[in-house]
């Protein structure tokens, strides 16, 4: 049997269901809005009943968003010089050769997707709740509906993204959000420092 | 054949206070009355309501030869060509465009998100208690059997005149205006006026524009909605096709 290492427990795999469901379901209304798709009617009834959804599911993301400061922002904030390295090598994506400094239990893209999500994630519940809790404030609104949709342009770059590196890009990463556990191995080349500090290896 | 765009042609200077366009607004639309205060003005109500679509704004300004200049203007829905409302409402067929060129709207469709309040660069719209979109709309179903709106059938001196928008302009040139207010702004306004002053000693603004922060979110962010999403994924494929998966046997490792 492959020895293997837990790397999510069962809250974060939970938690980030949670928050990735509750993300598409924002994200297909929020198109729906955006560009009042006539066929959503048919996914979410009707517009009316949509905005209730949006605006409920909003309240669910959010939640869930807060949650997975528990979990990852001590790491995400922690930055050395073998975060500088792994920029400067690109993560290793772009060579299939190329080498990068030895990582924590995040890596330097794991740690900066994490703080893109928060701080876009943050922008887009906030500014969110002003549109739907001061209706007609024109100051308000204004600067929200931006700022709504600022976020929602970045959110639907990063988190695309984060699907193919998670998945495609990298395999053996997606067992994470579903089992929580890697092979030692796998984990050994790619989260040394952590398994280090876990006395692993 | 496509129907040519029609129009309010609104003269302050032949309206006389009389307020009758209010009350026929409110007889057609089936608006109720609402209780105001007499705050020393002949002004009544004081603003747009849900059940008032139209209003006749009374402004005292100080005169030379009498004891007060007092004027009188049509507060309504501009109808606008490039409507502010329309372009920030996120629900299909809530407000709309009538054949006539006229801004109407469906309560059913509305979602009462109040976006419109915001995006109206005259503040019209409002909402009633079931937090539906209420305004002008231009009678539309009058104007959709060849009726004029109440407004304008009621009025006794041709202060409110209804009719092909084009005519309605030539008709005031050749009277003597040399501008119309609205001929242009946001692409052309449904509810024109000939002012014999500045518009803004009517309470009304000079420059209206829906607000540039509307106008960049229709212009760059809502394609960038699309293309966003469309680049990372294609990104995303792009780099699984030059560089492939991350493999573990790379061996350069110790």
């Amino acid at each position: 049997m492959t020895e293997m290492v837990r790397k999510t427990n069962a809250f974060e795999i939970i938690n980030h269901w949670v928050l990735a469901i509750s993300f598409f379901i924002l994200a297909i209304s929020g198109y729906g809005f955006l560009f009042q798709l006539e066929e959503m009617n048919s996914i979410f009834g009707s517009f009316n009943q949509m905005r209730v959804i949006h605006n409920w599911v909003g309240v669910v993301f959010a939640a869930s968003l807060f949650l997975t400061l528990f979990s990852y922002i001590v790491e995400a904030l922690s930055v050395s010089a073998d975060d500088i390295g792994w920029i400067i090598r690109g993560g290793g994506y772009f060579s299939k050769k190329a080498k990068v400094p030895p990582q924590g239990k995040l890596n330097t893209g794991q740690k900066l997707y994490y703080l893109v999500a928060l701080l876009t994630g943050i922008a887009i519940a906030a500014f969110g709740f002003v549109i739907w809790l001061m209706p007609g404030v024109k100051k308000w609104i204004l600067i929200s509906h931006l700022v709504h949709n600022i976020s929602f342009d970045l959110m639907v770059i990063a988190i695309p993204l984060h699907i193919y590196l998670a998945t495609l890009a990298n395999p053996g990463t997606f067992r994470i959000m579903v089992y929580g556990t890697v092979p030692l191995e796998w984990a050994r080349k790619r989260h040394e420092k952590w398994l280090r500090e876990m006395g692993k290896i | 054949m496509t129907m040519a765009r029609k129009a309010l042609m609104i003269s302050p200077e032949l309206c006389i206070g009389c307020r009758g366009c209010q009350t026929a607004c409110k007889e057609w639309n089936r608006l109720s009355v609402i209780k105001t205060r007499n705050t020393g003005t002949y002004e009544n109500p004081p603003d747009l309501t849900p059940n008032l679509y139209n209003r006749i704004r009374f402004v005292e300004m100080p005169s030379e030869t009498n004891l007060v200049r007092w004027l009188f203007v049509s507060q309504r829905c501009m109808h606008c060509d490039d409507a502010g409302c329309m372009k920030i409402c996120p629900a299909p067929g809530a407000l709309f465009k009538t054949k006539e060129g006229a801004v109407s709207f469906n309560k059913d469709k509305c979602i009462g998100c109040k976006l419109c309040v915001v995006g109206c660069p005259f503040n019209i719209p409002r909402y009633d208690d079931k937090d539906k979109v209420s305004k002008c709309h231009l009678c539309s179903d009058r104007i959709a059997e060849g009726l004029m709106p109440a407004c304008a059938k009621t009025c006794p001196t041709g202060a409110i005149r209804y009719g092909d928008r084009d005519s309605l302009i030539d008709g005031a040139k050749k009277i003597g205006y040399e501008k119309v207010y609205g001929e242009k702004d946001l692409g052309g306004l449904g509810a024109i006026y000939v002012f014999k002053d500045a518009p803004k000693i009517y309470g009304i603004d000079e420059h209206p524009a829906i607000p540039e922060t509307v106008v960049f979110w229709h212009k760059v962010l809502k394609p960038l909605a699309y293309l966003s999403l469309g680049g990372a994924v294609a990104v995303s494929l792009l780099h699984y096709v030059a560089f492939g998966p991350k493999k573990d046997e790379g061996g350069e490792e110790k």
